[in-house]
């Protein structure tokens, strides 16, 4: 069974190109470019690692993070921060959550195989 | 030897001496003429000769008149005696005649010396008098008469004053013109304070107070007050000084004994919106925020606790016009007369505060500005690299030619390339606003030197020599450190020409308090000029050829540079043109120093 990602994302043009890269590396993605809609599709079906925007309307990505980890059934599901803002960092390390990754926009082909790779082999 | 004369008088004077031959012929005579005409028996008149030596001599010496009248009247009996007895009638009358002459020069005697007694008396207040005294004319104002106090006072001779006349005395015309003012005023005058000129040509404060004693005579004394309106003076001056100082004073200053306001200069009615009639007599308290209260109050009370510093940053004061002010305030004591004031300083921060206030506004807000632009930067560039990588990873399923596979590897540089500053000016940024925290960790520097070598590939650009020993370990912020030497590889790769020669080394003895580690090129070197300009953001050496080929905005040592200041170290540079540079990379040894320094 492959693994489901969810791409969590507000930008049409880079969600069309994850859906390619994750497939390129034999994940079945799952895109959605609405923080609140992907709540209830995560509660129903938890996928194996979400790459998640963090510069979003209505919802934010820190607070989808937020919603997710207060969740018994979601607190555990890898988060890979996938960011084009600074100062992610700090508020990630902040948090000190084992299962959060964070990757920069943009980012190569390369390290989002790196960064998927850490929590799913 | 034997006193003549009046009172201390030792010496005998010339004209004691005429007075004494005088006195002594006269009595002898008186003597004589009894003796002849008692033994003539002429009469008994002649008794009434003595009275003329007897009187003279009394009224310029009564005591020795008195004895003198003792001799004539043993003298006078002796001779009765001898030519008169046994006559016991004549006897009897000489007898009285003798007694007599002694009770009237007694009288005289005890008259005269009463009269000398207190024009002496006189005469020594005048002469030892701590006042200096002078006697003048009221019309044509000559020194009759002065003290030997006031010629020692003036510097003249008591003959040299007497030739004088008051107003010479005078320092000015000026003085003198009042003099004459207040002379002409038929009062007595007390106090008039003026200056003298002594010999010697020195001003002399005086004090003047004279009576008019009739025979159109003046007598004045004369009190030397010049030290004491020296005194004065010097202290008006200083009073005048310090009032200038604090009235001119930018900062604010109070000073009050038990809390209550004694005096506030202008910049603190500036300061507080309040008059010093307002402030006089108020707690200084109650114009401060209640909650500064306390912590004011205790460095008030005790100002050596604050040791003239500042309690705490600021106070918050209220102004009339109920605005919050705030200042910083310096504390210290007063021991004036046996009584201690507190001297409060104000420093007016309130627009230093506002302009601080508005600076950490500006700076959010770029830092918002910032975040944005990076993230609109950023995001477009993700679809590109993307694909890019899509089609170079896949160039099978894609249809991607060799050929074309060169150029859109080309394309993925260029992308890599613009992330990269985007990166780099991001990351200076958020150093700007000091933001970032280093997380430490003890590592070695020669291994990071070699795998940052092997990841950048310059062994390949260049021939590197790495002399640092295996056993020296640095405890700091590896990303940052790392960061730190690869700029400066790569600065060192990009500034040389083949054959590039680099050399690593590190510098420091087991004494030294920093770790030293140079990275010597052969590169074009930097000028003296572009010394001070290569560790600022967008600044290159020689920006025109170099820049271009090597195409770097010089972000990359800003950024070290401020990457090893955080550490509390610094990077120092040698350069000669066309030789080559060497950059030295000082990092303290204790990681507490670090934060001294930073």
């Amino acid at each position: 069974m492959t693994h489901k990602i969810f791409v969590i994302e507000d930008d049409q043009p880079i969600l069309e190109l994850m859906e390619l890269l994750i497939r390129k590396l034999e994940f079945e993605p799952v895109l959605v470019s609405n923080a609140i809609e992907s709540l209830e599709m995560i509660h129903q079906d938890p996928p194996s690692l979400i790459l998640l925007d963090i510069m979003m309307a209505p919802m934010n990505g820190w607070e989808l993070l937020a919603w997710l980890r207060k969740d018994k059934k979601t607190r555990d599901i890898p988060v890979i921060l996938f960011t084009a803002s600074p100062s992610v960092r700090e508020k990630m390390a902040e948090l000190n959550d084992p299962h959060l990754g964070m990757l920069q926009k943009p980012v190569s082909f390369t390290e989002l195989k790196k960064e998927i790779g850490r929590f799913l082999s | 030897m034997v006193q003549f004369g009046p009172l201390n008088r030792v010496n005998i004077s010339h004209t004691d001496l005429v007075r004494l031959i005088v006195i002594l012929s006269l009595t002898i005579s008186c003597i004589v003429i009894t003796a002849v005409s008692l033994s003539e028996h002429i009469g008994t008149i002649y008794a009434q000769l003595f009275y003329y030596p007897l009187l003279y001599a009394t009224y310029f010496y009564p005591k020795w008149g008195l004895y003198l009248a003792g001799v004539c009247a043993v003298a006078y009996e002796i001779l009765a005696y001898v030519y008169l007895y046994p006559d016991t009638g004549l006897l009897v009358y000489t007898t009285g005649q003798a007694v007599l002459f002694i009770c009237i020069v007694a009288v005289v005697a005890y008259f005269t010396e009463k009269v000398n007694t207190s024009e002496t008396r006189y005469r020594s207040i005048f002469e030892t008098s701590l006042l200096g005294i002078v006697l003048f004319d009221q019309n044509s104002f000559a020194i009759r008469m002065t003290n030997n106090f006031l010629s020692q006072m003036l510097g003249y001779t008591p003959e040299e004053l007497v030739g004088m006349t008051l107003p010479q005395l005078f320092v000015s015309k000026e003085e003198q013109r009042k003099f004459f003012e207040y002379l002409g005023s038929s009062e007595d005058v007390n106090n008039f304070e003026t200056q003298f000129m002594t010999r010697g040509g020195e001003p002399l404060w005086v004090n003047l107070s004279w009576r008019r004693v009739g025979d159109n005579q003046v007598s004045c004394s004369v009190i030397d007050i010049h030290q004491r309106k020296c005194a004065e003076q010097a202290a008006e001056e200083n009073f005048t000084r310090y009032q200038q100082v604090t009235e001119d004073s930018p900062t604010c200053i109070i000073i009050t004994r038990d809390q209550k306001i004694m005096y506030t200069n202008p910049a603190f009615h500036h300061f507080s919106g309040y008059t010093a009639e307002e402030l006089a007599g108020k707690d200084l308290l109650s114009f401060l925020h209640a909650d500064d209260r306390p912590d004011f109050f205790s460095l008030l009370a005790n100002p050596e606790k604050s040791g003239g510093k500042t309690g705490k940053l600021e106070y918050r004061f209220l102004s009339k016009n109920g605005e919050i002010r705030l200042a910083a305030a310096f504390f210290s004591s007063i021991h004036q007369k046996g009584e201690t004031s507190q001297l409060v300083n104000l420093v007016d921060i309130t627009e230093k505060e506002q302009l601080k206030e508005r600076i950490e506004q500006d700076n959010e807000r770029r830092r918002g500005i910032i975040s944005t632009v990076a993230h609109e930067l950023r995001t477009p560039l993700q679809p590109i690299m993307g694909y890019l990588n899509l089609l170079t990873e896949d160039p099978k399923t894609y249809g991607v030619t060799d050929e074309t596979r060169v150029i859109l590897d080309r394309c993925a540089k260029s992308v890599d390339r613009e992330r990269q500053i985007i990166n780099k000016m991001l990351e200076l940024s958020v150093l700007d606003a000091g933001k970032i925290p280093l997380s430490y960790s003890v590592f070695s520097p020669e291994e990071m030197i070699r795998s940052v070598i092997d990841a950048g590939g310059y062994a390949t650009k260049a021939e590197i020599t790495v002399d640092i020993p295996h056993t020296i370990t640095f405890e700091a912020d590896a990303g940052k450190i790392s960061s730190v030497i690869v700029s400066m590889i790569s600065n060192a790769v990009n500034y040389s020409k083949p054959p590039r020669k680099i050399r690593i080394s590190y510098q420091s003895s087991s004494s030294d308090t920093m770790h030293r580690i140079a990275i010597q090129d052969n590169g074009v070197g930097i000028t003296n000029t572009q010394l001070d300009e290569i560790f600022e953001p967008f600044q290159l050496p020689d920006s025109g050829t170099i820049s271009r080929k090597y195409d770097r905005i010089g972000l990359s040592l800003s950024i070290a540079k401020k990457y090893v200041q955080m550490h509390g170290g610094y990077i120092s540079v040698d350069s000669i043109v066309n030789l080559g540079s060497t950059f030295t990379i000082h990092l303290p040894k204790n990681r507490n120093m670090a934060a001294k320094n930073s």
